[in-house]
């Protein structure tokens, strides 16, 4: 007598095998969610989302929703750097966004994505800092650019530095005046061109991340949730508008070729040239 | 052609190697790794105990503590945790021990440059001292692009760091130097494979993939140091126990 099969219906199968049941589509060239290997999610850019700070941005690729604000407040300089302000990035990934984070200090992964998004601004000298400073050893602009995530669908770095980048291209910062020798901003009226100035980028890295998956060392372009955490590793090519590089991390999975590299490059091209259209035209 | 670091004359010079191993009793395996003043050591501790909540069915749990030269950690060193717990997952054969836990703690002796690759080949020969077992060992290297000259520097020291126009860590296993060896005939310049790379600064994509190559030689160096050190403590330890 024969014995039965088991057939399983494919959203069980996807519990008991997540890894085998994702094998299925990739052999074909597909994604559970439809798309192709090196198709990126459908990316939406808004601004001036939140109307109390010097400037937002939100960013939305598939599920992944991120928020940006940044706030200029004025404090003493650094030591080592007297004649510079100073930006402090900050990616929060809290319960709100996903039920995989708990309420507490930082996860790693946030405490990662904020120190990868803080190296390529400072190394890839987006701002000239000098830019920030009032008064030499007295008074800098610290600019507190928060990023928080709202909903949690994966790559959570690209939405994260988009948002970022977004914001900080918009931000207008009062001027501030001297008063017995302090030093004063006003809130009070609307900024204009005359009591305010806004940033002079140098330059606005954007980036593509991609998902390495299975022995076969699959390349997927922005991961979602699933593909994250079936995934052993992550490639990220941070680009900026001259198609120069401001980062390259390859983590995780097996040892992958020059080969993998140049196309993950190729296509980061792509998508930044993409992202960039998309952001200029909110 | 001179660098900013006087004891080298040459830009694909490293920095002299020193390590040690076995120098926790309390520890299963430790290793102390330098590269000229950067001097990393690292304990491992395992297979041993590990919480529920982060025990896995099938394979070790391996958690990654990485303690700065001075201060507190911070996001700096989570990003480090991160990043050698990821490239450690692949290599180490955790199928063989489910259910335990491997802990390793990295901390930083000395800082001048390159803390990030000195961590990781001192992590390899901890994770040897302490057999646990491995699918290849693994060597890391740094260079940088000089914002002056535009040279590829290997190895460059805290001074040389802050004249870079962009900073690169590789980290390659001793397993893609196999089908190098195939392709000796082609001249051409070897694929490389890299198991994990870092890159930051402003770069093209030449620079990129000519830092790659120059690292990937520089890596071999690191490897024939790793297995000479394993070597010579292992003579040392068949001394001890014939004497």
């Amino acid at each position: 007598m024969a014995t039965p099969a088991f057939t399983f219906t494919p959203s069980t199968f996807q519990k008991l095998h997540p890894a085998e049941f994702f094998r299925r589509f990739t052999t074909e060239g597909v994604r559970p969610d439809g798309r192709l290997l090196d198709a990126f999610r459908p990316t939406t850019v808004h601004h001036g989302v939140i109307s109390t700070a010097n400037s937002s941005a939100m960013v939305r690729i598939g599920g992944t929703t991120v928020v940006c604000g940044v706030k200029a407040e004025v404090a003493e300089p650094k030591l080592d750097a007297p004649d510079q302000g100073y930006l402090v990035p900050n990616v929060e990934l809290s319960p709100m966004c996903s039920s995989k984070f708990r309420p507490g200090p930082p996860s790693e992964q946030a405490q990662a994505v904020s120190e990868a998004i803080n190296r390529v601004l400072k190394e890839s000298k987006v701002l000239d800092l000098k830019d920030l400073c009032i008064e030499e050893g007295k008074a800098v602009w610290v600019l507190y650019v928060d990023a928080v995530c709202v909903a949690y669908d994966g790559n959570i770095f690209d939405a994260a530095l988009a948002a970022i980048m977004a914001a900080l291209k918009n931000v207008r910062i009062r001027k501030p005046t001297y008063q017995e020798g302090t030093i004063k901003v006003s809130g009070g009226s609307t900024a204009t061109d005359e009591n305010s100035f806004t940033l002079n980028l140098a330059r606005a890295p954007l980036s593509a991340t991609f998902a390495i998956f299975d022995t076969t060392l699959t390349i997927l372009a922005d991961p979602n949730v699933t593909e994250e955490s079936i995934s052993d590793g992550q490639i990220s090519i941070t680009l900026d508008e001259t198609g120069l590089l401001c980062g390259v991390t390859k983590i995780g999975a097996a040892s992958c070729s020059q080969s993998v590299m140049r196309d993950c490059v190729q296509s980061a091209k792509k998508r930044t040239l993409q992202l960039r259209a998309i952001m200029s035209q909110q | 052609m001179s660098r900013l670091d006087r004891t080298r004359t040459s830009a694909h010079q490293l920095r002299p190697f020193f390590s040690s191993q076995n120098l926790l009793n309390r520890a299963d395996g430790s290793a102390q790794f330098d590269f000229g003043e950067s001097s990393v050591m690292c304990s491992v501790v395992g297979p041993a105990e590990v919480k529920l909540r982060d025990e896995k069915l099938d394979k070790a749990t391996i958690e990654v503590v990485v303690r700065p030269l001075v201060g507190l950690p911070g996001i700096k060193d989570k990003a480090r945790e991160q990043a050698i717990r990821e490239t450690l997952e692949p290599l180490i054969l955790s199928g063989l021990h489910p259910r335990t836990g491997i802990q390793i703690v990295i901390q930083t002796m000395k800082d001048d440059g390159s803390i990030l690759a000195t961590a990781f080949n001192a992590t390899i020969l901890a994770l040897l001292d302490a057999g646990i077992p491995l699918k290849s060992i693994l060597g890391a290297v740094t260079c940088i692009v000089d914002a002056e000259t535009n040279q590829i520097l290997l190895d460059p020291t805290t001074q040389e760091l802050a004249n870079a126009k962009s900073t690169h860590t590789f980290v390659f296993d001793n397993k893609s130097s196999i089908t190098s060896d195939s392709k000796q005939e082609d001249k051409e310049a070897v694929e490389v494979a890299t198991l994990y790379s870092d890159s930051t600064g402003l770069f093209s994509e030449e620079e990129y993939f000519e830092c790659a190559q120059i690292c990937y030689k520089a890596v071999q160096a690191v490897h024939g140091f790793i297995r000479t050190a394993v070597q010579k403590k292992l003579e040392k330890e068949q001394q001890q126990i014939h004497s």
